[in-house]
């Protein structure tokens, strides 16, 4: 039998090999939880800073004129990938000691990715490549690339990690990828163009704006995907594939963004200025509100959605339990918006603004601001791990 | 409205289409050159650079069809490369605002220091990032754009038919009327938060508004004409934007309708109604535009407040004689879990009689569905008699109401259509009552066709009533 000093000793001996383990690979982070991500598009670099202290931890270079376009955390926390898109690679980041720990050449113009929900893959879009890059996180290798896309431009996994659907600026349509086989299994046209449409070719053939994002419903069941030339959200039910009912928004709708509770989601249309909240039991617009120009981005915390207008320095703020506007938070004069990102208890967003390069914290029951300055040069997006809303414009 | 996507999207178009050739050229590849490239195959990871060029001594003078074809793949992996990152990767250069310090001697630091004083400069700052070509032609373009006066331009022309449906005959039955609109709108940004707006306005042919005499216009239009075929300035103000741009001041040569008694689907003669009762009150008495100034004060919430002052008569030799006075609340509500709702209630008086006469009224949007609006002003008070003239008739009571339709219940996407009353009495016993419906069809972003049908009673307690139906057809094109 093992006395109880000898077992004590055990455990002390245990733990301080431990600390001299980490203390030699000069850990940084300890828990992946605890840190904002953010994406320097000028400075090449992915920089970290505490959430609880907002000060900055490091940050890690990519390389020259590679500019990271969005960065996002694996489920299991374990890494951290961007996409540089004037590099056309794909970029993986060790989160404990912030090391790059491998650099991967996929198609042109790298942009917005997604996990599976296992960590297990990593698929980045390429929109000027038309394709996906399939990147193997066991193994850190791209084994596939998926082509038959037309500028896809985010991605979004199922729930049990199956399917992987695919919005496509470029078309109508959204794509559904068999995540086992890493293939495109089927197309999914969001509406057809109005029969007018003929008569209106600067619209419609000048420039596609199609289909941003197939977002998912809380408990996953639909996906909402938003066009920009019909002015539509197609709402798709993921058991069958298909568009189940197609509901009018605004014009030039950029993408759908999900509300926290269930309720409600927003679309922010930058034809008219305006977003529509659409009732997600229902599918029905619930309530069409004056916005700003330019908008990239909304975000939910504290029962109010804040809109972020990225050309006019201001965030414009709706209360979602009345559905009418809360007012709006005026960030700067002649500064550039880019998105932000919300903490996991709903209390704070990280916005990146990059044209005094900080980030402005915004404490959303009071709606005081605080800035965090020299954060890299022209941070353009912020990633926190289990947050609810991560996107990227 | 350009976004960076749009504008990567554009570079990617242009090299794919001007730079490959030219490359492809370059490198002596007359099939790349004059050829139509097809879609780029999926290549395999680009080997360095120096191993690409020994590949390319290797096989420069060789003409085994594997090798030729080993190079081909090299030489598109190149172009595709290149198509990615024709870029200039020189520094860019931009001024930034930024707060130092400077001390009693002039010395400027960038951090407090005792006794030194914040003052703001400006300051160039370089970053290094790749852009490509496109997206520095288009900075530079819209650039320019800002900084130049934009131009926009409305014109309409509204057809319209008078057949009398009641009264004695009045000999104007079976008469076709066309008056055609044009707007040109200059906007140019003056300074921070501050835009200049001229709308200058020519008119040309008769409307049935000169015939048949109503206590409003049958052709919204109307109200714009001062002299056929002759441009007017209807507009011509700057507004600045003050206090986080809640508040906004506006003043010069103004249309106070566009300030006061707004309302969502009955508000505008080119895309909605086309007859005046149904666009404006009549008893905001605003019958001409003239030089005043509009203060607006919106916090974006559910309540904002205006206060506006007019010149109400063109012929005043001075101000304090033809001076309309308006203030007006408006509130954003959602009641009863319907849709959103906008209710305003003004206020205004007018001075040009010598003694203060007085209206209010009050106007009322209201989304019952996302696709069906409510709609209905009402208003009471001394107005400017029916005439144009600024004396003021003694009561003018006036009522209209409505609903628009929009999505889900049209034919097209940017259709709408709508069906709306009013009625409008004075004191002195006239009195209308108008019915119309129209149907708007959005062909284009720029191009609107509308079918409209009205029909107008009006009551003159010395000849009677007499009743017209008035079919019409408006082609709108804004751009």
């Amino acid at each position: 039998m093992f006395s109880v000093r000898f077992v004590a000793r055990l455990v002390l001996a245990l733990c301080l090999a431990c600390a001299a383990t980490l203390l030699a690979q000069d850990i940084k982070i300890t828990d992946p939880t605890s840190v904002v991500m953010i994406v320097n598009r000028d400075s090449n670099d992915i920089a970290f800073m505490d959430i609880k202290t907002h000060k900055m931890i490091g940050s890690v270079f990519l390389g020259n004129n590679v500019n990271p376009h969005m960065v996002m955390m694996s489920p299991d926390g374990r890494y951290v990938v961007t996409g540089g898109t004037r590099a056309n690679k794909a970029f993986i980041i060790d989160v404990p000691t912030l090391k790059l720990v491998k650099t991967i050449s996929v198609d042109i113009a790298p942009e917005h990715l997604a996990f599976s929900p296992d960590s297990r893959w990593y698929y980045q879009g390429n929109p000027q490549g038309d394709s996906i890059s399939v990147i193997d996180m066991a193994s850190l290798t791209k084994i596939k690339t998926i082509p038959g896309f037309v500028e896809p431009l985010n991605i979004t996994f199922s729930s049990d990690g199956s399917k992987a659907y695919v919005g496509n600026y470029g078309a109508h349509w959204v794509g559904v990828v068999d995540v086992r086989r890493h293939e495109l299994l089927k197309k999914i046209q969001i509406a057809p163009p109005p029969g007018v449409a003929k008569l209106d070719p600067d619209r419609y053939l000048g420039e596609i704006k199609g289909v941003n994002i197939a977002m998912p419903s809380p408990d996953g069941r639909y996906l909402y995907a938003a066009d920009g030339d019909l002015g539509v959200v197609g709402v798709i039910d993921s058991r069958e594939d298909k568009v189940v009912k197609v509901i009018r928004v605004g014009p030039n709708p950029w993408r759908v963004y999900m509300g926290h509770d269930g309720k409600y989601a927003i679309t922010p249309n930058n034809g008219d200025e305006t977003i529509s909240i659409i009732d997600i039991r229902e599918n029905k617009v619930a309530a069409t509100l004056e916005a700003g120009p330019d908008m990239t981005g909304v975000n939910f915390a504290g029962g109010k959605a804040f809109v972020i207008s990225s050309t006019s320095g201001f965030v414009y703020v709706y209360n979602m339990q009345t559905l009418k506007p809360a007012g709006r938070i005026k960030i700067g004069t002649n500064i550039q918006l880019e998105t932000a990102t919300t903490d996991t208890a709903d209390q704070k967003l990280y916005l990146a603004e990059s044209t005094n390069h900080q980030v402005v914290i915004i404490d959303a029951k009071t709606e005081a601001i605080e800035r965090v300055g020299n954060v890299g040069l022209y941070p353009w997006g912020t990633h926190i791990m289990d947050s609810k809303d991560n996107y990227c414009h | 409205m350009l976004n960076m996507r749009d504008v990567s999207r554009f570079g990617s178009r242009l090299l794919r289409g001007g730079a490959m050739a030219a490359v492809a050229s370059a490198l002596a590849i007359p099939s790349i050159a004059n050829a139509q490239m097809p879609p780029m195959p999926q290549m395999p990871p680009m080997p360095p650079a120096s191993a690409g060029a020994r590949a390319e001594e290797s096989v420069n003078e060789s003409t085994d069809p594997k090798a030729l074809l080993e190079r081909i793949k090299l030489l598109e992996q190149r172009l595709a490369d290149l198509e990615s990152s024709t870029v200039l990767s020189e520094p860019e250069t931009r001024v930034k605002r930024v707060e130092v310090w400077v001390d009693p001697e002039g010395g400027q630091h960038d951090e407090p220091v005792t006794g030194a004083k914040k003052v703001v400069t400006y300051q160039r700052e370089r970053v290094y990032r790749r852009q490509t070509i496109n997206e520095k032609i288009e900075e530079a373009l819209s650039g320019e754009a800002e900084k130049s006066v934009q131009v926009g331009v409305s014109a309409a022309i509204a057809t319209q038919v008078a057949a009398q449906t009641k009264g004695a005959a009045t000999g104007n039955s079976g008469h076709a009327y066309a008056l055609g609109s044009a707007d040109l709108f200059f906007t140019a940004r003056v300074a921070q938060n501050t835009l200049f707006f001229a709308d200058v306005v020519g008119l040309s042919g008769p409307s049935p508004d000169g015939e048949i005499g109503g206590l409003t216009l049958l052709n919204g239009f109307t109200a714009r004409l001062v002299n056929q075929n002759e441009l007017n300035l209807r507009e011509a103000w700057l507004r600045t934007e003050l206090f986080s741009q809640k508040l906004s001041l506006t003043v010069g040569r103004l249309d106070l309708t566009n300030t006061f008694d707004h309302n969502a689907a009955a508000n505008d003669e080119t895309t909605q109604f086309l007859s005046d009762a149904l666009v404006n009150n009549p008893t905001l008495g605003l019958a001409v535009n003239g030089t005043g100034f509009a203060a607006v004060y919106d916090p974006k919430r559910s309540l904002n407040f205006k206060l506006g002052m007019q010149q109400s008569n063109t012929d005043a030799t001075n101000l304090s004689d033809s001076l309309f006075s308006l203030a007006e609340i408006g509130y954003f509500a959602t009641p009863f879990s319907l849709g959103e709702g906008n209710y305003r209630v003004w206020y205004r008086q007018a001075n040009s009689t010598g003694s203060h006469r007085g209206a209010f009224g009050v106007s009322l949007d209201q989304k019952l569905a996302p696709a069906i609006t409510l709609f209905a002003r009402y208003g009471s008070g001394q107005a400017p008699s029916t005439n144009g003239n600024s004396s003021f008739s003694t009561g003018h009571h006036f009522y209209s109401g409505g609903v628009q339709f929009r999505n889900g219940v049209v034919f097209f996407p940017g259709d709408a259509w709508g069906v709306g009353y009013a009625q409008t009495g004075l004191g002195t016993g006239p009195r209308e009552r108008l019915t119309e419906a129209y149907y708007n069809f959005g062909l284009t972003e720029r191009l609107k066709l509308s079918f409209h049908l009205t029909h107008v009673l009006e009551k003159q307690p010395a000849a009677g009533t007499v009743g017209f139906l008035v079919p019409g057809v408006r082609l709108q094109a804004a751009f």
